[in-house]
């Protein structure tokens, strides 16, 4: 939908999200390729797991960035993990495997976001979480 | 171990018995995460300091540990290399059926970075 770019304030060697593909009211879906340069990638050819982590919080922080671009911010908003829970992993994406999560966000209260997020590859669930976000100046 | 000595290194480590254990580790200010979290801005990931917890756990037990699930993982403060050079890692760590329990924080004697509950394969 937008560059990248735009919507996050990561940059290499950590960018863990590849695309928005699409934002409507409270639900958004992210996708990202994992290639032979990304940061969490083991020498068995599959991501650590704090590497699925971090893309659904870099899922969440695209979606808070285009909704900050929405109502007129030039710069992506720098969020925060304040806490995780619920994460289940069920294996680990390997090189080459397309990832995409749908991110729902939850109420904000006090600049503190709580959301769900499921990442799935090719219909299969590979990983489901909560997380709470907060937004550093908010 | 994909953070070890890249992200930081074990200054010491002493085990407490009973499962854990306590490692004091600098955070490496060089590590080239640092050039995108965030530009001009280093701010440690938390997803690096899970990673780290992983694996001072898989130092404790010995097995290369996988985090299966995390029922509760708090970031109580922004911790970047400059704020907090060395922290301490406390592991506990217990096994049954094949399953390790693993609880976890980091933190200096000035306050307490990340609480970690979970559990790993």
């Amino acid at each position: 939908m937008t560059d990248i770019k735009n919507l996050i304030p990561q940059r290499s060697p950590i960018m863990m999200v590849d695309e928005l593909l699409e934002a409507k009211d409270d639900v958004a879906r992210c996708s990202l390729t994992i290639r032979e340069d990304n940061f969490f990638l083991e020498p068995d050819g599959a991501i650590a797991e704090p590497g699925v982590i971090e893309h659904i919080a870099q899922s969440a922080s695209a979606f808070a960035g285009y909704s900050a671009m929405q109502a007129g911010a030039t710069e992506p908003p720098v969020g925060y993990i304040g806490e995780i829970k619920r994460f289940r992993l069920n294996r680990r994406p390997r090189k080459g495997e397309t990832i995409v999560t749908t991110i729902t966000m939850g109420p904000t209260v006090g600049g503190v976001t709580i959301i769900s997020g499921e990442t799935v590859s090719d219909g299969e669930t590979i990983a489901t979480t909560q997380m709470k976000i907060y937004v550093a100046g908010e | 171990m994909l953070l070890e000595n890249k992200y930081y290194k074990v200054l010491r480590a002493r085990e407490e018995g009973d499962g854990k254990a306590v490692y004091h580790i600098a955070l490496l200010p060089d590590c080239n995460v640092y050039q995108g979290h965030f530009p001009g801005q280093p701010v440690c990931p938390g997803v690096c300091n899970i990673q780290t917890i992983k694996e001072c756990a898989s130092l404790l037990t010995g097995k290369e540990l996988r985090i299966s699930s995390i029922k509760q993982c708090l970031l109580t403060a922004v911790a970047t290399p400059t704020v907090c050079p060395e922290v301490d890692v406390t592991v506990q760590v217990s096994e049954a059926d094949g399953k390790y329990s693993i609880v976890a924080t980091i933190s200096d004697e000035r306050r307490q970075y990340m609480a970690f509950k979970g559990e790993g394969v």
